[in-house]
C-alpha cells in the first residue's frame, strides 16, 4: 500500500526536472515525425495563397501578441508575412496591445531581411512604404476598428515611424475595409471577438486567426459558421503553416514552430503518463479505504 | 447632480450608439466617426491613470518603509528610466528602447509564463483525479486531444487525429456554442440595465 | 556563447525567474520588480508616441477645437485625486461606459446571437453530405443541453433534468478538449524560453 501511496506522492522537484530534461532532449536528438495538418490551418493558408497581388487589395496582419507568448504566435506572424510578401501581396501591420509593437517590427524586419538577402533583383525586393506597412498602435481598440471601416488614417494619422500615412505609396489605394483582402489577427487575448463584432458584423470584413492553444477552442463555433475563414492554433497550428509554406516552395526550410514540436510530444506523453499514476494510486487508495 | 448628470450621459450615449447603428445616413456615420476618434484619445488618459495609481502606490510603500520598499525603488527607477530613453531617444528599431523591450522586458514576460508549464504539470499530477464519470469523461477526451494533435497520434491509431478533430468540432463547438450565446444573451441584459440606470455599480460610492 | 551584452542581460533574468521553483527568493524579487517598472515606463512612452501625440496633441495644434472635448473628458478623470470634486470622474466613465454599451447591443446581437444560431439551426442541406446531417443534430442537441445547464431560473425537474445531464456530459467533453489544448500552450512557452537560452545565449543549438 506503500507503493500506491507513493504513487500519488512524487516530489514536484522530480517532476520539474524531468520536465526540463524532455524539453532538452529533442533539440539534440534531432529526430522528425510529419505534421498531420488539421482542416482550419489549410483554409487560412488556401485562402491567402488564392489571392492575387493584381487585385490591389492587401492583407491586414493585426499582430496582438506578447513576450509571454511569442514562442506560439511569432512564428505565425512570420510565416503569414512570409507568405504574403512572396506573394507579392501588400502587407499592413498594425497592433492593439501595447506590448505588440516590439515585437511586430521584430517579426517584419526578420522577413524583410531575409526576404531582402534573397532578391536578384529590384523588383524581388521588399520596401517600405510600397510593400508592407506597419502603423503601429492605437488604444480605443473598439473605436478604432469601427473606424477603420470609414479611414483607416482617422485611426493612424501617422505610422509606426512617424511617416503620415497617407503619405505612403502603399496607402493611396488602401482607405478603408473595402480595400482589405482578409484581416489576420494573430494573438493571445479575445481580440478577435471584437473583430467579429466591430469589422466583421458591421462592414463584412474577411476574419483569419492565429491563436494561443488556450483560446483555439473557443473560436471553433465562428469557424462553423464561416465568420473566420481559417485558423492556426497554438505551436501545432504555427509549424503546420511553416510546413505547408516548404511543401509549397516559398521557404526551404521549417521554423521554430517546427523545432518545437519534437519537445512538445514527449512532454504530453509525460503529463499523461504522470496522470495515470496518480489515478492508479488514487483508485487502489480508495479501493483499501473501502 | 452628482447621479443625475454622469446617468442622463450615458443614457444619451448608450441611445445614441444603438440608433446610429441602424442608420446609414452620413450624418449619422460622421457623429460615429467624431465619437470614435474622441473614444481613442479617452482610452489613452483611462491608461495613463492605470500608471499614475502605480507610481502613487510605489511612493507610499517607500515613504512609509513597508516590507519589501527596496525593491519598489527598483521599480520607480526602471518606469523612469525607459520612459526618458523612449521619449528622448526615439522608439525605433535600432533605438535603446528596442533593445530594452527585447531583451530586458520579453525576457523576464515570456519566463513568468513559461512558469505555467511546471505548476500546470505539478496540479495536473496531484488533482486530475477521475473520481466520476464526468471527469472521466473530460480526463478522456483530454488524452484523445493531446495524443491526436500530435504527430505520434497516427501511428498509435490511423483515425486518432480525425477522432480528435471530431472532437473539438463536434461535442467542444456544441458546449462552447452554448456558453456564447448565454455570455452573449447576459450581455445584451447588462448593457441595456447600464442603459437604462438599473445597474449603476460603475457609480461607484454612497452619492 | 554569444559575445552580445544584452543577450546575457536576457539569459540571467529569464535564470532569476526560473529560481522562483526552487523558492521565493531576492533574485525573483528583483526580476519581478523590474519588470513591472519596465512595463510601465515602456507604456509612457507608448501612449504618448502611439496615442496622445497623433491623436490629440496634433489635432489640436492644427486647429480642430473639436478634440477640445476629449481633452477636458479625459482631464476629468484626474479629479479622483481631489476628493472635493471627485464626483466628477464620473463624467468621463459614463460617457464610455455607455458608449461601449450602446455599441454592444447591435454588434452581440449580430455576431454571436443570430449567426450562431443559424449555425446550429438543422436544414435538409445538412444531410446532404454524408453523416454531416447527424453532426448537425449532435451540435444542435448539445448546443440547447449546455444552454439548459446553465439555466439556473427554475429548478432542473424532468425533461430539463435530463438536458441538463447530456448538457453537462457536452461541457466535460469540451473542457477536457479545452484542457488538451491548454497543455500545449503551456509548454509552448517553455519551449521557447528553453530555445532561447540553448540557442541564442549558450549557441548550442541552431
Amino acid at each position: 500500500m506503500n507503493f500506491f501511496k507513493s504513487l500519488t506522492s512524487i516530489n514536484r522537484r522530480v517532476i520539474y526536472l524531468v520536465l526540463t530534461i524532455l524539453v532538452i532532449l529533442p533539440f539534440f536528438l534531432r529526430f522528425h515525425i510529419p505534421q498531420n495538418i488539421m482542416p482550419q490551418t489549410q483554409k487560412l493558408y488556401d485562402f491567402i495563397d488564392a489571392l492575387e497581388s493584381h487585385q490591389n487589395k492587401a492583407v491586414l496582419i493585426s499582430i496582438d501578441y506578447t513576450p509571454q507568448t511569442m514562442p506560439e504566435c511569432h512564428p505565425m506572424a512570420i510565416s503569414i508575412i512570409t507568405h504574403c510578401l512572396k506573394k507579392q501581396i501588400p502587407v499592413i501591420g498594425l497592433s492593439f496591445d501595447p506590448q505588440a509593437p516590439g515585437l511586430a517590427i521584430e517579426a517584419l524586419n526578420t522577413v524583410v531581411t531575409k526576404l531582402n538577402s534573397q532578391a536578384t533583383s529590384k523588383e524581388d525586393s521588399i520596401t517600405y512604404g510600397e510593400d508592407y506597412v506597419y502603423l503601429g498602435w492605437k488604444s480605443g481598440r473598439i473605436a478604432a476598428l469601427m473606424e477603420m471601416g470609414e479611414k483607416i488614417s482617422n485611426v493612424f494619422p501617422r505610422d509606426y515611424y512617424n511617416n503620415y500615412t497617407d503619405s505612403l505609396p502603399l496607402m493611396q489605394n488602401i482607405k478603408n475595409y473595402r480595400d482589405i483582402a482578409i484581416s489576420i489577427i494573430i494573438a493571445a487575448a479575445d481580440y478577435p471577438q471584437e473583430w467579429l463584432m466591430y469589422a466583421q458584423a458591421r462592414y463584412g470584413l474577411k476574419l483569419g486567426a492565429g491563436l494561443t492553444a488556450v483560446m483555439a477552442p473557443k473560436y471553433y463555433p465562428f469557424l462553423q459558421t464561416g465568420q473566420i475563414s481559417g485558423m492556426m492554433s497554438g505551436m501545432k497550428g504555427a509549424a503546420e503553416y511553416e510546413n505547408l509554406l516548404v511543401k509549397s516552395g516559398y521557404t526551404s526550410e521549417t521554423g521554430k514552430a517546427e523545432t518545437g514540436m519534437n519537445s512538445q510530444i514527449l512532454i504530453h506523453l509525460w503529463i499523461i503518463l504522470l496522470i495515470i499514476i496518480g489515478n492508479i494510486g488514487y483508485m487502489a487508495l480508495r479501493r483499501k479505504k473501502s | 447632480m452628482k447621479t443625475i448628470l454622469p446617468l442622463a450621459i450615458c443614457l444619451i450615449m448608450g441611445i445614441m450608439m444603438v440608433f446610429q447603428f441602424f442608420i446609414p445616413h452620413p450624418v449619422s456615420q460622421q457623429f460615429n466617426s467624431i465619437i470614435n476618434q474622441w473614444v481613442v484619445v479617452l482610452s489613452a488618459f483611462a491608461l495613463v491613470l492605470g500608471i499614475g495609481n502605480l507610481t502613487s502606490h510605489h511612493i507610499m510603500i517607500i515613504k512609509r518603509k513597508r516590507p519589501g520598499w527596496q525593491y519598489s525603488i527598483v521599480t520607480i527607477l526602471s518606469m523612469f528610466l525607459m520612459a526618458i530613453v523612449g521619449l528622448f531617444f526615439g522608439i525605433d528599431e535600432k533605438s535603446i528602447y528596442q533593445k530594452i523591450y527585447l531583451n530586458v522586458l520579453t525576457p523576464l514576460g515570456a519566463t513568468m509564463f513559461a512558469l505555467l508549464a511546471y505548476y500546470m504539470t505539478s496540479a495536473a499530477y496531484r488533482a486530475f483525479r477521475a473520481r466520476s464519470l464526468e471527469a472521466g469523461l473530460l480526463l478522456g477526451a483530454a488524452f484523445v486531444v493531446m495524443i491526436g494533435f500530435m504527430p505520434i497520434g497516427k501511428f498509435i491509431h490511423p483515425r486518432l487525429p480525425d477522432f480528435a478533430e471530431w472532437l473539438m468540432r463536434i461535442p467542444n463547438m456544441a458546449s462552447q456554442r452554448g456558453i456564447l450565446l448565454g455570455v452573449a444573451f447576459g450581455s445584451v441584459a447588462t448593457a441595456l440595465k447600464i442603459i437604462l440606470g438599473i445597474e449603476r455599480s460603475w457609480l461607484g460610492g454612497k452619492e | 556563447m554569444s559575445t552580445d551584452p544584452w543577450i546575457w542581460i536576457g539569459a540571467f533574468l529569464t535564470l532569476m525567474i526560473f529560481s522562483f521553483l526552487f523558492r521565493d527568493n531576492p533574485f525573483y524579487k528583483f526580476a519581478e520588480h523590474l519588470f513591472v517598472g519596465v512595463a510601465n515606463g515602456y507604456y509612457i512612452v507608448f501612449y504618448w508616441h502611439q496615442a496622445l501625440k497623433p491623436n490629440l496633441y496634433e489635432p489640436l495644434k492644427a486647429g480642430n477645437f473639436l478634440y477640445v472635448v476629449p481633452l477636458l473628458l479625459g482631464i476629468l478623470y484626474f479629479t479622483r485625486f481631489i476628493p472635493r470634486v471627485g464626483w466628477l470622474v464620473r463624467l468621463p466613465i459614463g460617457f464610455m461606459i455607455g458608449w461601449g454599451a450602446g455599441i454592444s447591443i447591435p454588434a452581440n446581437l449580430q455576431a454571436f446571437i443570430f449567426r450562431q444560431i443559424e449555425g446550429t439551426v438543422v436544414t435538409p442541406q445538412s444531410f446532404s453530405k454524408g453523416f454531416e446531417g447527424l453532426w448537425s443534430l449532435i451540435i444542435l442537441i448539445g448546443v440547447i443541453c449546455t444552454v439548459i445547464y446553465f439555466f439556473f431560473s427554475t429548478e432542473h425537474r424532468g425533461v430539463l433534468k435530463f438536458g441538463a445531464r447530456l448538457g453537462i456530459i457536452f461541457i466535460m467533453l469540451g473542457f477536457g478538449a479545452s484542457f488538451g489544448y491548454t497543455v500545449m500552450a503551456r509548454v509552448s512557452l517553455l519551449i521557447g524560453r528553453i530555445q532561447f537560452l540553448l540557442g541564442p545565449w549558450l549557441g548550442l543549438i541552431k
